[in-house]
């Protein structure tokens, strides 16, 4: 037994220490080395009383190597060797932390010195893992220092093995390994058994590196209340240092008399044993298990008999997880403490592995109550790259996904399972808006697949044919029917299998298809991944994101080959809006091209626009013009959307094609939304004048009120292209105020040529782009000072960043948190009423809530108030066309085939306000069904540009390939002064060098191969 | 020569016997000790060569099949010479461009074997891999089912030595 000298002898509490962190993950990152660079400096530095010690993995491994120094708990990351002289004389000796090895806060950026500052750690109950990182897990005179084996005091010489077994069914514990039975009677059907042998046995996977002795004591505990005398622990060993560290605990224990025989002086004996474990996912499962310890094939056995009655070679045998058996030390020693946590059917604190697209990952411990959203923006600090929270995925390989709708649900065992979740192996994966969930599923069913042992039927071929099936769904091979056969499938395999692998594999599938249907749904009926990851679907992420498909990478390698007419021709094989899309579009492309994840994504948007800049025509003889159907198509609106639908009908199904446009000019959003000093109007008026040599007729100043009064004019299909042109509401008082207009109508009237005066001082309500344009239209028109309102922060500001960052550049001031309250008309001016606003709770999206401040309210003088909200389509009352209650139209998301089966709707009028390209999509996507409606093949694909020579991967051609980072190139503009008050272009565009070199910058995903 | 059972592959190359007895001598004989023994002549041969699982079917008195459904159970028993550790290398498009090639000719350097090789002394193999999907830790490699963000040359030669 330990003597009370060597308790005695530990380290004295305040003193200054250097703690290395020596776990697995730091190791390889050499911590030993680390370890001998701040021996050597603070021995040249003559530093006594300074004590160097190795502690276990602290659970953090992303941020290590780390070190910490105490006493003030500074938590260095990232530590190299060579920082250990910076450390030594800046921290020990002159007493100034380095502050650029700190935590660096994922949401605010702001470095954090103090270990107990971090979110990571300060929001987590760390009862299991209090000793991990703060103790040397090879020295069990820390851990007994740190309270270690007290409880096993307590238990032995105080408890009968009755009274531990109800302390631990009292405690509510519950297995944490999979199936949640309560650990206390798993016990007692074991003590009850007949025989004097019996064994424990510990399923564990390196969680507790850190605190071996936590387990070993936990374990003896266990053994004790069952009447054990032998135990295993069955140990996946992934680095031989972990194995030894394990067994080297034990001999400690054994030397201090905590195993053995007549352990702390009872007659109570125990031995304990590592067994190198072998096998895969299936042994997890207790039975199977027992078979390998047995020198069986790893398959499980029918139960019951259960393995507390009949386990190892046929004695009662007690198979617990590793984080159970941890538990018991706190339990049986602190019960108080265990109890006040959690809640009453799911008591104390779990373990999860936290990881995936979460700014930190790592080995957290929480209480069972704690709601996932605490869990993953709290100690995981969010989802890093301002990306959007998807899905959680809970349970290891056969757990299920979550949506975002249940992030305030509590993490224990009854919510979990009631959603199609469950504890499993306690790994909590976040996704985010780039993981594919059909991807995802199919990938922990195929690792769950893998290591089905094939006893049971249904797992072993019924898995394999959900694989099957999944790869054909996410290689544009899958049947809608596919959807039920999975869920039929997955269902069997549950109710068919004879373990836990069997019952939960199916998990994944079952659950996503729960919650995210319309995904699978997608990739079958589309042939398109939202997220642009499943690789039989998607060619270039690029191109596949596109809303119109348009092949970027084939026409940027025609940039690169100096190939403009040609790069022209492959844009145009799929929009007629080359130039426009060139100048002004959203390129939802950039966001998911590969070279992002390197360095930057391509110049997508610059690229396009240079060639369509430089080239000058078509390449001859490849287009196509069908002969006249014989069909009279009307369009009513000459937006985007429309012009679209009127290009392919009129070209490539031969019908004869009508605009309505309401306003004096044509072009829609295009014309009276985009302010003209980033799309000139000669752009525009070029490609829609390609669109009326087609012999397409446009009618402006022309507006339609019913389908009806269209179909006796003799026009056989009608699409509606109506767009948002009216302003939202921002439903404040004195919103009919003189001087306050909505940003729909202010843009217009400005693109169309109106006398518009606001005055010297405006101000723009919003956020989103509509506002920056109307701010920056507004400074052009003559307004000298101009503010724009947001009642969120940056973070969460939808407008474009560069177009931010341009209003800024000429002047628009931008005030966050704040919201209008009431506009009223004093002497010559709007006194507008504002109040301040707050960040309350997450909506589901994981965007923070905006809460007014009460009593927070201020005015401000302006002379005009721009409402840039929202807005809204108009529909004419007769038109004869269902709408949605939102306002918009209703139309089938395949087909936009309307509620009239000879009308046919898409843009914003469909979809509410988005972008320009989406509106040409929908635009292609009416021509198609119109062309079919009226009897056509409805194919509107064209080759424009000449064949290309495919060379193939540099890595097939031996073309030599720049390697490393590359960065974007800053796209030329006109400098401030010459912006002023003019409509004059802004964007200057690439030179010709640098978008030939920007162009060879893309990755070529579309020439892989696999 | 190497003979195809159903889906199986065994080598029934000769090997030495004595040294398969030495490893058999070292157990009681008791029929839970098969996994660890199949595990130690894996580690010595690099795989479990026939003569070897006959040998411990009769040192544990058990059917022969039955030696061989446990070794063919299990993933990590390998019933044909193959290296022990495998390195894969990620060829996708953001490693190559992050220098994955070098990684490559770094690690065929060092164990002097192309991709789909193993090392004579069964210690290594290689393989290379479509994308390993940790482009924004490219360039990446597994080296014993660990996955390794970028890396470089001189990382390889740590690893590899490190796996030693």
């Amino acid at each position: 037994m330990a003597g009370k000298k060597e308790f005695d002898s530990a380290l004295p509490d305040k003193q200054r220490a250097v703690l290395i962190c020596q776990g697995t993950s730091c190791t390889s990152g050499k911590s030993d080395q680390i370890r001998t660079a701040l021996e050597q400096e603070i021995a040249r530095a003559q530093l006594s009383n300074i004590n160097i010690e190795t502690t276990g993995c602290h659970g953090f491994c992303q941020e290590g190597p780390t070190v910490i120094i105490e006493p003030e708990g500074t938590f260095y990351t990232h530590v190299k060797a060579e920082d250990a002289e910076e450390i030594v004389n800046s921290h020990l000796m002159k007493g100034n932390p380095v502050e650029r090895l700190f935590y660096h806060d994922p949401t605010t950026g702001e470095p954090v010195a103090n270990y107990s500052d971090i979110d990571f750690f300060k929001k987590q109950t760390r009862l299991v893992l209090r000793n991990c990182g703060h103790i040397n897990p090879e020295r069990i005179e820390d851990s007994i220092k740190a309270g270690g084996y007290e409880a096993l005091k307590k238990a032995i010489l105080k408890m009968s093995p009755e009274q531990v077994i109800e302390e631990v069914r009292h405690s509510g514990l519950r297995g944490r390994g999979g199936g949640g039975y309560s650990t206390g009677d798993k016990w007692q059907v074991c003590r009850n058994a007949p025989g004097r042998e019996k064994y424990i046995i510990c399923n564990d996977r390196n969680t507790l590196e850190g605190d071996p002795h936590m387990l070993i004591e936990g374990m003896t505990i266990a053994a004790y209340a069952i009447g054990a005398n032998e135990g295993f622990i069955s140990f996946r060993a992934e680095s031989p240092l972990s194995f030894k560290r394990l067994n080297n605990a034990i001999e400690q224990a054994e030397q201090h008399g905590f195993l053995g025989n007549g352990i702390l002086g009872s007659d109570f004996n125990f031995s304990l044993q590592v067994k190198e474990g072998i096998g895969d996912f299936v042994c997890g499962e207790e039975t199977a298990l027992i078979a390998t310890l047995e020198g069986e094939r790893g398959t499980p056995r029918p139960k019951p008999p259960y393995p507390a009655e009949s386990g190892l070679w046929g004695k009662p045998t007690i198979v617990n997880n590793v984080k159970t058996l941890a538990s018991i030390p706190t339990i049986i020693g602190d019960a108080a403490k265990w109890h006040a946590i959690g809640t009453e059917k799911s008591r104390g604190t779990a373990i999860f592995s936290l990881t995936g697209k979460v700014a930190n990952n790592g080995l957290i411990e929480v209480p069972l109550n704690m709601p996932l959203r605490d869990i993953i923006f709290g100690i995981g600090g969010g989802i890093p790259n301002g990306k959007k929270l998807k899905a959680v995925h809970i349970g290891g390989p056969s757990g299920g996904f979550l949506p975002p709708s249940a992030l305030d649900q509590p993490i224990d065992y009854e919510a979990l399972e009631s959603a199609g979740s469950i504890m499993g192996s306690g790994v909590i994966v976040v996704l985010d808006e780039d993981s594919c969930i059909v991807d995802t599923a199919k990938f922990f069913l195929s690792s769950t697949q893998l290591d089905s042992c094939g006893k049971c039927i249904q797992c072993r071929w019924g898995l394999k044919q959900m694989v099957d099936i999944l790869e054909d769904i996410t290689s544009g091979k899958g049947q809608l029917d596919d959807i039920n056969l999975l869920i039929e499938i997955g269902e069997g395999v549950q109710a068919g299998s004879l373990c836990g692998l069997g019952k939960t594999a199916p998990n994944p599938v079952l659950s996503s298809i729960r919650y995210f249907r319309k995904e699978y749904e997608t990739h079958i009926k589309k042939a398109h991944c939202p997220a642009a990851v499943c690789k039989g679907l998607v060619k270039a992420p690029c191109s596949h994101t596109c809303p119109a498909g348009v092949d970027v990478p084939r026409y940027l390698r025609m940039i690169a080959e100096n190939r403009y007419d040609d790069a022209v021709a492959v844009i145009r094989e799929r929009i007629p809006f080359p130039a426009v899309c060139g100048y002004i579009c959203v390129h939802l492309c950039e966001a998911k091209c590969r070279r992002g994840e390197i360095d930057e994504p391509i110049a997508i948007r610059a690229l396009k626009r240079f060639a369509a800049d430089h080239s000058k025509k078509l390449p001859k003889g490849m287009e196509k013009i069908a002969p006249p159907s014989g069909k009279k198509v009307a369009v009513v609106g000459a937006g985007p959307a429309g012009l679209t639908a009127a290009y392919y009908l009129a070209k490539l199904g031969g019908h004869a094609v009508t605009i309505f446009e309401a306003l004096p000019e044509t072009g829609g959003m295009m014309r009276v939304g985009i302010p003209r000093y980033r799309l000139p109007k000669e752009v525009l008026d070029a490609e829609i004048d390609v669109i009326r040599n087609l012999g397409v007729e446009i009618r402006t100043n022309t507006r339609i009120e019913s389908i009806d009064a269209l179909r006796e004019e003799g026009y056989d299909a009608v699409f509606l292209g109506l767009g948002a042109h009216e302003g939202s509401k921002m439903q404040i008082q004195g919103e009919d105020t003189q001087g306050v207009i909505d940003c729909v109508s202010f843009l217009r009237d400005v693109s169309l040529g109106k006398k518009v005066k606001l005055g010297d001082r405006v101000c723009v309500i919003g956020g989103g782009n509509a506002a920056i344009d109307a701010s920056r239209t507004a400074l052009r028109v003559g307004a000298k000072e101009v503010t724009i309102m947001y009642r969120r922060t940056q973070d969460e500001m939808p407008a474009a960043e560069e177009e931010i960052d341009e209003a800024v550049k000429e002047g628009v001031k931008i005030e966050y948190l704040v919201a209008p309250n009431k506009a009223s008309r004093q002497n010559g001016h709007i006194d507008l009423e504002c109040i301040r606003m707050e960040l309350g709770k997450m909506d589901t999206s994981g965007r923070k809530r905006p809460e007014p401040v009460d009593g927070s309210e201020y005015t401000r003088e302006f002379n005009a108030v721009i409402a840039a909200i929202g807005q809204k389509s108009h529909i004419p009352n007769d038109m004869g066309v269902a709408t949605n209650k939102n306002g918009t139209l209703v139309a089938d998301p395949d087909t936009l085939v309307t509620s009239r089966e000879d009308t046919f709707a898409g843009g914003d009028v469909v979809s509410g306000p988005a972008s320009v390209i989406e509106a040409i999509a929908a635009g292609r996507q009416a021509a198609i069904s119109i062309d079919k409606y009226l009897g056509g093949n409805g194919v509107i694909d064209e080759i424009l540009a000449p064949p290309e020579e495919i060379k193939g991967l540099p890595e097939d051609t031996g073309e030599e390939e720049e390697e490393g980072e590359k960065h974007r190139p800053n796209i030329p503009e006109m400098t401030l002064a010459r912006r002023q008050k003019n409509f004059k272009l802004v964007e200057l565009g690439l030179p010709e060098a640098k978008a030939i070199e920007e162009a060879k910058r893309c990755l070529k995903c579309d020439l892989e191969t696999d | 020569m190497v003979v195809e059972a159903k889906q199986y592959k065994i080598e029934t190359k000769s090997i030495d016997v004595g040294q398969v007895d030495r490893i058999l001598a070292s157990f009681r004989g008791t029929r839970d000790e098969l996994i660890p023994i199949l595990k130690r002549f894996q580690d010595t041969f690099g795989y479990l060569p026939e003569e070897s699982m006959l040998r411990v079917a009769s040192f544990l008195k058990m059917p022969e099949s039955v030696v061989f459904g446990v070794a063919s159970f299990y993933d990590q028993f390998k019933l044909v010479p193959t290296g022990r550790k495998v390195i894969k290398v990620c060829r996708g498009n953001a490693c190559r461009v992050r220098g994955g090639k070098k990684i490559l000719k770094e690690v065929e350097k060092i164990l002097g074997i192309k991709p789909g090789e193993s090392t004579p002394d069964l210690e290594y193999a290689l393989e290379t891999v479509a994308c390993l999907g940790s482009c924004s830790l490219a360039p990446t490699m597994v080296a014993n089912k660990e996955t390794l963000g970028r890396m470089t040359p001189e990382k390889v030669d740590d690893i590899i030595e490190h796996n030693k």
